[in-house]
């Protein structure tokens, strides 16, 4: 039997050109929100594809992305979609996994941009109108 | 200095912002703040304002990505960016650099060659530049960010090339979005 090693979870503050990121490992969820535009999104993003990739590996639990992402720079695009892959690759093994993301409808790009994501991935990815307070 | 005279022509020209010098990631960040908060004094529709800011984001980031492979000091790595309005008010993101000449001509044919593309072509061009292995950039290394630029401009990008030295050029781009 192998020795159990913890993976510390994720909880990166947001900034300016950086999201809110924190992972659940026990209730296999991770969220993030904000915007992403970092000049480098892999310094930021490797971390997060890492823990994806383990608790993929490690465990046999569903995994649940919750997302208000706004804004991704085409560097953010790419590094979601490495994780969006892995959880195509998690779903085609028959791992259930599946997205949601939030969205501020007085913002129309923010839903299109999700839409593209969603096209090429065949698990359950819900693009839903936040509530706005406004 | 003629501050009256630049005072004028930025008026005459619809100037919104314009920034000339060394450009580090902190005044990007900065920069970019002061436009989203000018454009939303503005009432520019939320969408119409990220067009902007993702226009100026991803010009000004490649200029970054550019000057540090070339390994440009910060006089070599200035940057001149202007974001205005047309004379149908429509919105014109702007960023000039130097560049080495042969690469400034290959960007300038690669921007030329986007224009015959519709907005379903551009699409799929840039999902496929998508699924470009992260360290197999094109030879500019900027395609990504110009095919999201094309994709969110309502008229072709405009490039240009001026001659400065006998190796280097100014290369500028607008898109209108």
């Amino acid at each position: 039997m192998p020795a159990m090693t913890m993976i510390p979870d994720l909880d990166i503050p947001g900034s300016q050109s950086t999201p809110i990121i924190r992972s659940d490992w026990a209730a296999g969820r991770l969220t993030m929100q904000g915007d992403s535009y970092p000049e480098n999104s892999y310094d930021l993003f490797d971390q997060v594809i890492a823990w994806v990739q383990r608790f993929l590996s490690d465990e046999q639990r569903p995994l649940a992305l919750e997302l208000s992402l706004v804004y991704l720079n085409t560097s953010s695009v790419k590094a979601m979609m490495d994780i969006f892959d892995l959880l195509e690759e998690a779903h085609e093994r028959g791992r259930p996994v599946a997205v949601t993301w939030h969205y501020d409808p007085r913002n129309e790009r923010i839903a299109e941009l999700a839409e593209e994501f969603k096209e090429d991935c065949s698990y359950p990815f819900a693009i839903t109108p936040a509530k706005v307070n406004a | 200095m003629d501050l009256l005279s630049m005072r004028e022509s930025y008026q005459r020209e619809r100037v919104m912002l314009c920034f000339n010098g060394p450009i580090s990631r902190s005044l990007i960040e900065e920069i970019g703040k002061a436009l989203r908060n000018y454009l939303d004094t503005q009432q520019t529709a939320p969408a119409a304002a990220m067009d902007v800011f993702a226009a100026y984001i991803e010009m000004t980031q490649n200029i970054r990505h550019y000057a540090r492979r070339q390994g440009y000091n910060d006089e070599q790595a200035a940057a001149t960016v202007v974001v205005s309005q047309d004379d149908q008010g429509r919105y014109q993101v702007s960023a000039g650099n130097l560049v080495e000449t042969p690469d400034g001509e290959r960007l300038v044919t690669t921007i030329e060659g986007l224009e015959a593309l519709d907005k379903a072509e551009l699409k799929a061009a840039y999902k496929r530049q998508l699924r470009q292995p992260r360290d197999e950039a094109s030879p500019s290394g900027a395609g990504l960010g110009l095919l999201d630029i094309a994709r969110k401009s309502s008229q072709p990008m405009r490039a240009s090339l001026q001659p400065l030295s006998a190796q280097q050029s100014f290369f500028s781009l607008t898109a209108t979005i």
